[in-house]
């Protein structure tokens, strides 16, 4: 028991370092700052302005997907991208989405177009493709 | 004779093969503790207080137990740690399948996004099965020891 007390504050003391170190990196809050998030009706409300991306598997956009929706996931990011980049413009908000609310595929694709491509205007649709299939219930 | 130190030397290796595996698991996490906060969070068990903060903890309190495995410094309390660790990823793995929920485990960070329910499982029952060998094992010698 007692080893393993120190262990444990042994792996506080790094930890801390850490979480001082990446402090503006990551929101203490929630997941995703709200300003990051986007629900299906403001989305739909941008119209035109929007470019839909899918950031779930080629399997999965291949069934089915938010129509005019580009492909853009992890596995195939430098071969996608390049695809994604033609189709989008500066005056476009880019919304991202995987299949739920629970799947982190677009959290990870946004912040790369963030981090990765520079882009502003990446927002995460809240509730994901699931959230689109219900609203066409 | 020649038997004992065999067997101790394979004893050895098994400490340093979890342990590494560990110190592994770890290092990747430690590294980008960001996403393994979404990780984490995508189990729908912790709210993103905790499992924000758990993120920059669990990595390093896995490297630090797979450092007291391979060293054998510490190494009853980093065997009880990582088992315990062990159990508590794969309960969370089963109720998540359970809940309907897309998970990643980020057991192996990026590694081990597309993992299927399976493969995780499987990992997460053979670790604990290799963690708990050692653990009885010890647990045995020190037995024999105190009867000594």
């Amino acid at each position: 028991m007692r080893q393993a007390v120190i262990l444990a504050a042994l792996a506080l003391l790094p930890g801390i370092g850490e979480a001082i170190y990446f402090r503006d990196k990551v929101s203490w809050q929630s997941p995703i700052p709200a300003s990051e998030m986007v629900t299906l009706t403001q989305a739909r409300a941008w119209n035109g302005n929007t470019i839909w991306v899918d950031a779930r598997p080629d399997a999965e956009f291949e069934r089915e997907h938010i129509p005019g929706a580009v492909l853009l996931n992890e596995d195939r990011w430098n071969e996608l991208l390049p695809q994604f980049l033609d189709s989008w413009s500066p005056e476009k908000r880019v919304v991202v989405y995987c299949s739920s609310q629970s799947c982190n595929a677009s959290r990870e694709v946004a912040r790369r177009l963030r981090d990765e491509a520079q882009l502003k205007n990446v927002f995460v649709l809240q509730g994901g493709w699931e959230e689109w299939l219900k609203s066409r219930k | 004779m020649a038997q004992i130190p065999k067997v101790k030397f394979v004893w050895r290796i098994a400490d340093v093969i979890v342990g590494g595996m560990f110190i592994y698991a770890g290092a990747i996490k430690a590294l980008d503790p960001v996403r393994f906060a979404t990780d984490i969070d995508n189990y729908k068990i912790l709210p993103w207080f905790i499992s924000g903060r758990l993120a920059f903890y669990l990595p390093w309190l896995e490297i630090f137990c797979g450092i007291a495995l391979i060293t054998r410094r510490l190494y009853l309390g980093g065997l009880s740690i990582l088992t315990a660790l062990a159990c508590v990823f794969t309960v969370a793995t089963i109720a998540a399948k359970m809940r309907g929920l897309d998970i990643t485990c980020g057991c192996f960070g990026h590694a081990s996004q597309h993992w299927s329910f399976s493969g995780h499982l499987a990992l997460d029952l053979v670790i604990l099965a290799a963690l708990l060998t050692l653990y009885f094992k010890v647990a045995s010698e020190n037995r024999l020891q105190n009867a000594v």
